[in-house]
């Protein structure tokens, strides 16, 4: 093996490396929300484990919100990546944004049930959160 | 010198297949479906679960006497396009409404209609994140 080879090689471990440990450390939650039938009605399931919605009527809306905490000495990129059925019910006020070193922010999720919505049905999903440690500037 | 010519001729057909999906196909859907405008994407969800956001839908030019309630149209206005579904046809005037949405938009002049959008099965045909050039150009500009 030549001497780039293994400099390719060690800068491919790297890569690999760092990619696998912000997969690792992302955040990841499940996101759901039930249609049910109604007015102005809300049901709420308290819990930290998932981005759980409750029950929710039409024309209502329900938020969540996740903290992040960065307590190292490093910038973090925060990516927020998300799939799946309620994606395209729930907003969010930032998906790109940078938490300086020793600080927290927040990011805020709505989920808001509109007219069309099929009552009876669990919209359901995937929430990434990715932190990038590097030189970044907020 | 083969291979640099083999270089540039790659190069000129992958331009020439760029230049026919950005150029000849918007040309060939505004001669197929009769508008200037064949191809929205869908920005928003107030027509969410029918079009989703990120969707990019087809329309073809409709005249006024093809219209039906329930049709999902494109009309002009003061903000730019709006794709809504009919829900009352008046004599001057028709009325739309997004699915999602719980009033009725204001009345719409015949004029300002741009087209249905092309239906398969039933269905609008959308091909969907095709659009979200669409919407980030859209967000870039709002910000």
């Amino acid at each position: 093996m030549k001497l780039s080879d293994k400099i390719l090689a060690g800068v491919l471990i790297v890569i690999f490396l760092f990619i696998f440990y912000i997969a690792l450390d992302a955040n990841k939650y499940t996101a759901q929300v039930l249609a049910i039938e109604g007015a102005g009605k809300v049901g709420v399931n308290p819990t930290t484990e998932r981005l759980d919605f409750g029950d929710l009527s039409p024309g209502t809306s329900a938020v969540r919100r996740v903290e992040i905490e960065n307590g190292t000495a490093i910038p973090m990129y925060v990516a927020v990546v998300r799939f799946g059925s309620i994606n395209d019910l729930m907003k969010l006020d930032k998906s790109f944004f940078v938490v300086p070193a020793r600080t927290a922010d927040e990011i805020e999720f709505t989920v808001y049930m509109p007219a069309s919505a099929p009552i009876g049905e669990k919209l359901t999903g995937r929430v990434f959160i990715f932190k990038i440690p590097g030189p970044w500037s907020s | 010198m083969l291979k640099i010519l083999k270089f540039f001729l790659n190069i000129v057909i992958y331009a020439a297949i760029v230049g026919v999906i950005v150029w000849g196909l918007p040309k060939y859907l505004t001669k197929k479906l009769g508008t200037d405008y064949p191809i929205a994407a869908i920005t928003s969800g107030s027509m969410w679960p029918a079009l989703h956001i990120g969707d990019l839908v087809l329309i073809q030019a409709v005249s006024k006497e093809d219209l039906e309630v329930g049709d999902i149209i494109v009309w002009q206005n003061d903000k730019g396009f709006t794709i809504h579904r009919i829900a009352k046809l008046n004599e001057n005037t028709l009325v739309t409404k997004g699915d999602g949405n719980f009033t009725e938009d204001a009345p719409v002049k015949y004029s300002d209609v741009i087209g249905r959008t092309v239906y398969r099965d039933g269905n609008p045909v959308r091909i969907p994140y095709m659009g979200y050039i669409s919407v980030w150009s859209a967000k870039i500009k709002a910000n």
